[in-house]
């Protein structure tokens, strides 16, 4: 995997878990719902599957650049992914939910065919 | 958290209340006195980035020169006519001999990393400076220095280097924006304390609600860019340490001018020889390059030959880092093997990624890595001007959420000069935000304006960015705030927008073009002005709207105010 492929796939990664993290609170599943609270069990599994997400960008990181420069970069992406995650929630958030649902899939399967 | 009253003084903010209000104070003061110049170390470091892109862009006329270059390199290659890097280095040397004798230091650059390139030779002038000549890769001789002439004198993208750890001012200005990097870990630190509901604000951005947005936008480009700003401030800090704290250096080398020489000496070259004072021819070096490369496992990027012409003469064959290389490691030191001239013996062997010095070099080396961007390739180049502009962002906000909260609320922190002192923030936030983009941008120009032949050009280039920003300042401080945020932001965008009309008009060139022969540095760089264009033209946007409304509500109120009195 070179550093561009590794760059989209991490990048996609920390964006759709950083999304999958905020829809977990009352907040912003508000925005995307209109329901006032989130159901205990949707707040937790999201919770969970933004935190494997976010973990699954290491993955990416490590191949394109190493174990030492990955983490670095991996803290890089998250960063990004989590300010393309606030400015598109606060412009779309239904659209900033479609997209984080299609990238994950997307991004864990080019992870699949790397390995 | 005590409540602990420190200080009951009344106006002074300091120690009142708890242990939170007490930051809260730190952070807004600490903040705001220092986000200006932070604002400008952060801008210029963002485009330092890109530094080589900006000079790329800046040197048109060599952009031929070296097509050329390449393209007859290529052509001596396809034909078998390249000169082997042992008659390089015989070159260099021969050139050294005939026209720098005498000189301590030779410093030959044989190749680049695949065999071919240029051949360059480095040595230090009667005055201790770097000088440098190019060889004809043919014939070994100095290349006439014609072409030269037309090219234009420009400090190109290292101004942005420069100014943004040492303002151009040298040692002084590096204490500045150190004690400045200081402040903002101390800002950083202090506000995340102050920070009550960073958790459950962690995605929260709410628009076109005034000071509640630009708090919201404060808090989320600091917050979800916090291990990038701690990072950036701490290695910036401590790439300089031993200028910061040279207590260590006095101590062992005492404070003469020349201690930190000698320091530096020690650990970068341990066992340098002094001069014998017998005299000894330098050696063939290409059997130096060849067992060195061999040793390092890399290409040869340069042969230093100390004390040249003396039987105490030592040959250091330094490598190139391969892209992969750079792409792994943090550390960006690249392969050294150093040898003794007479008699051949291996001195000192350095594997590419590692230093000299044991642990603590190699940590203050990877700082320098990490603060420099100079691993990871172009994408990281992104990763880190994305979080530079969010920095960026941070102070800008910060200082204007500080006007903006106090626009509502007169908080009296000055006395009876409380409406002064606003007035004179909120002209240097102009001034320092906007205007520092004026003169970002107006560098751009003048290097297409200013007449080529022109004496001192790099200095005229930096005074057209000082003098506007300068100008800038005297903008914002006279006009109304309103007024000169908008027409600043205006003249950005303007400035932005016609940068490639610029190129096209004075140079020929613009990014379609550069796009289809594919020189990326060129688009990226106007290309970037464009995208930094849009943004001032939507700032503009905001703020003609914001006027409108203004102007809209204080009609509206002059008009019940006359219904009243009627």
């Amino acid at each position: 995997m070179n550093s561009w492929q590794a760059s989209g796939h991490a990048l996609a990664l920390a964006f759709a878990g950083m999304t999958a993290l905020a829809f977990a609170m009352d907040r912003h599943h508000e925005q995307l719902t209109g329901e006032r609270d989130i159901p205990l069990r949707r707040s937790r599994l999201l919770r969970l599957l933004g935190s494997l997400l976010l973990a699954a960008a290491l993955l990416p990181s490590v191949g394109g650049w190493g174990a030492t420069v990955g983490v670095v970069a991996w803290l890089g992406w998250i960063s990004a992914g989590a300010l393309v995650a606030v400015l598109w929630i606060a412009a779309a958030p239904r659209w900033a939910a479609r997209a984080a649902a299609a990238l994950a899939p997307l991004a864990l399967l080019g992870l699949w065919w790397w390995a | 958290m005590g409540k602990t009253v420190i200080d009951k003084r009344p106006g002074s903010g300091a120690g009142r209340g708890g242990f939170r209000q007490a930051q809260a104070w730190l952070h807004t003061w600490c903040g705001l006195w220092f986000s200006w110049l932070l604002y400008a170390v952060f801008l210029t470091g963002t485009l330092a980035v890109f530094q080589e892109a900006i000079t790329h862009w800046m040197t048109p006329e060599h952009h031929a020169e070296e097509a050329a270059q390449e393209a007859a390199q290529a052509a001596a290659q396809a034909a078998g006519q390249v000169a082997s890097r042992g008659q390089r280095l015989a070159w260099g040397a021969a050139f050294m001999e005939k026209y720098h004798q005498g000189a301590e230091m030779w410093e030959i650059w044989p190749t680049d990393a695949q065999g071919g390139g240029e051949l360059k030779v480095y040595w230090f002038d009667k005055q201790r400076e770097y000088a440098d000549a190019d060889l004809d890769t043919a014939t070994g001789e100095p290349m006439a220095d014609g072409n030269h002439g037309a090219a234009r004198a420009t400090e190109g993208g290292h101004h942005f280097v420069d100014f943004h750890y040492e303002l151009h001012a040298g040692q002084a200005g590096l204490w500045v924006v150190g004690v400045a990097g200081m402040a903002m870990l101390v800002a950083l630190i202090s506000g995340v304390i102050t920070h009550k509901r960073i958790f459950q604000d962690f995605f929260t951005f709410r628009a076109r609600k005034g000071q509640r947005s630009w708090l919201d936008a404060h808090n989320a480009v600091a917050v979800l860019t916090l291990p990038f700003q701690l990072m950036i401030a701490y290695t910036g800090i401590a790439i300089s340490a031993m200028s910061f704290m040279p207590a260590g250096i006095w101590s062992q080398y005492g404070t003469a001018p020349n201690a930190i020489q000698t320091y530096a000496a020690e650990l970068g070259e341990p066992g340098k020889p002094p001069l014998s004072g017998q005299a000894m021819a330098v050696p063939d070096l290409e059997s130096f390059a060849a067992r060195g490369q061999a040793l390092m496992g890399q290409p040869v990027r340069a042969v230093v030959v100390d004390h040249p012409g003396d039987a105490a003469a030592r040959v250091g064959i330094y490598g190139w880092n391969s892209d992969a290389d750079a792409d792994k490691r943090l550390s960006p030191n690249t392969g050294m093997a150093m040898f003794s001239a007479a008699s051949g013996e291996l001195l000192q062997l350095r594997m590419p990624g590692k230093a000299e010095g044991g642990g603590a070099s190699l940590a203050q080396s990877v700082m320098g890595g990490l603060h420099m961007v100079k691993f990871g390739g172009w994408p990281m180049k992104w990763v880190y001007f994305l979080c530079g502009l969010a920095g960026t962002a941070m102070m800008a906000t910060g200082a204007i959420l500080f006007v903006v909260k106090r626009r509502s609320k007169h908080m009296g922190e000055f006395g009876s000069a409380t409406a002064t002192v606003y007035r004179l923030i909120e002209g240097l936030n102009v001034a320092a935000i906007a205007g520092l983009g004026v003169a970002c941008i107006g560098y751009f120009w003048a290097n297409r304006l200013l007449p080529l032949g022109m004496a001192n050009r790099v200095q005229w280039e930096l005074g057209v960015f000082f003098g506007l920003w300068l100008a800038a300042l005297l903008h914002g401080l006279l006009r109304a705030p309103a007024k000169a945020w908008l027409e600043q932001m205006a003249l950005l965008a303007a400035l932005c927008l016609l940068l490639p009309v610029l190129n096209a008009v004075t140079v020929g060139d613009h990014w379609p073009a550069q796009l289809l022969r594919g020189d990326w540095e060129s688009a990226g760089v106007e290309l970037g002005a464009w995208a930094f264009g849009l943004a001032a033209v939507w700032a503009c946007r905001v703020l003609w709207r914001r006027r409108a409304l203004v102007t809209g509500k204080a009609a509206s109120s002059t008009a019940n105010k006359l219904q009243v009195g009627a």
